[in-house]
């Protein structure tokens, strides 16, 4: 096992780590959250979308709703798949957690509950992945995963794709259509902001970063995907609360809003006339949202019946 | 007709980094007063990107100049092989992780 001088020089070194033995207990706890985050991200997006892909307009549409689905559970199996490798159970992680304890972004426990809010799900919610992804997929410093991401990318582009034409679509088609996708990306929107996390005002000192698990801070992240979004949204007729500014020469997003501020997950309203604080926030987030113990359910409820059932009849 | 050829040549499937002319999908392309036909197949019935595929090959080739309606036929006769790839579409899916 190395030294953490000596895992240090080999991370700035730009060299990849690509076993245990190459990892101090404290790189391999901080991949291991970091992979957990990930993994169950895109395992619980798999019943947020089938929720709603259930609602698709056509055969055609379901088939890719399906296939999206598909992908987001390859992509979870290889975090997992990993965790495995470095002395995490697999079956324990997926079907033996409590749900409170599933560690994906809170937007998902909001229903999803239209094809129209499914596919600002991909325009939105798979942008805020591929930023992630792609920001670990560059610099990630541990080998397997970054190379497992190659294909990953490609996939998440078919699943923003789906998201970006039916949002331009169904823009297009205007009237009550159109009003149904704007009030999907009133409440959306402001969701996928918070999936970056704390401002890096508040988060002053980063694992992550220090052990190059990813290469930009959570406000790098979050520029990002305001970049892609905003003017995409703008194009497509679809109003959203940023706008662009020039600061120092560089185009920079602000938001229209208070961030954080107030939002009722019933009702799937914000109150921009409410400011709150990241402490309202993360206990919002721990508490977890209306849809979460229905979700994990999902998937965990017919293994452990299959297992008694098995386990009777063998 | 070449010019057809080479357009169609840029619009990349959206599923796998390969053009839907290497994957050999493209079965044929035909202008005539600026009306372009297309006869395209699918690699699986099933396709979940099927309708993805057509917006694409329709957009990219009324930037053609001189085209002004795009007619697409969905064609299963031939059926689709990994042998209709070109070596180009073998090479970009190996480099991929895909075995063809």
């Amino acid at each position: 096992m190395p030294g953490s001088a000596e895992l240090e020089a080999m991370i700035k070194s730009g060299e990849l780590i690509e076993s245990q033995r190459e990892m101090t207990p404290e790189y391999l706890r901080e991949l291991k959250h970091t992979l957990i985050v990930s993994g169950d991200t895109e395992l619980i997006s798999a019943p947020a979308y089938y929720l709603a892909a259930k609602r698709a307009p056509s055969i055609n549409a379901f088939m890719t709703g399906i296939a999206i689905i598909q992908d987001e559970l390859a992509h979870a199996h290889i975090a997992y798949h990993i965790l495995e490798e470095l002395g995490e159970d697999q079956e324990k992680l997926i079907f033996s957690r409590d749900p409170k304890s599933f560690r994906y972004p809170y937007a998902f426990d909001v229903p999803l509950e239209s094809w129209t809010e499914l596919v600002v799900a991909n325009g939105f919610y798979d942008q805020a992945g591929f930023c992630l992804l792609g920001d670990i997929h560059d610099k990630c410093s541990y080998g397997p995963w970054k190379r497992g991401l190659n294909k990953v990318m490609l996939e998440e582009n078919f699943h923003l794709r789906n998201g970006r034409t039916w949002m331009k679509r169904i823009s297009a088609a205007g009237g009550s259509a159109k009003d149904e996708l704007q009030r999907a990306v009133d409440w959306m929107f402001p969701l996928s902001v918070e999936w970056f996390g704390l401002p890096d005002t508040k988060k002053m000192h980063s694992l992550q970063l220090e052990y190059r698990l990813k290469g930009l801070t959570n406000d790098q992240l979050r520029q990002w995907w305001l970049s892609q979004v905003v003017p995409y949204c703008e194009q497509i007729g679809v109003k959203v609360p940023a706008h662009k500014e020039t600061r120092d020469g560089k185009d920079v997003y602000e938001l229209d809003y208070p961030f954080p501020c107030v939002f009722d997950a019933e009702s799937k309203r914000w109150d921009f006339k409410q400011p709150s604080t990241w402490d309202d926030v993360l206990v919002r987030w721990r508490a977890r949202g209306p849809r979460n113990a229905e979700m994990v359910a999902l998937f965990q409820e017919e293994f452990h019946n299959f297992r008694k059932t098995h386990d009777r009849e063998s | 007709m070449d010019r057809l050829w080479s357009a169609l040549a840029e619009v990349q499937d959206p599923e796998m980094p390969v053009s839907l002319v290497d994957l050999g999908v493209i079965y044929g392309v035909h202008e005539s007063d600026g009306v372009v036909v297309v006869d395209l197949t699918f690699t699986a019935m099933g396709c979940p990107a099927s309708e993805f595929i057509v917006d694409d090959v329709r957009e990219r080739l009324l930037r053609e100049s001189g085209v002004r309606e795009v007619t697409i036929n969905v064609v299963w006769d031939p059926p689709w092989t990994a042998a209709r790839m070109t070596e180009a579409g073998r090479d970009a899916l190996e480099a991929w992780g895909l075995a063809v």
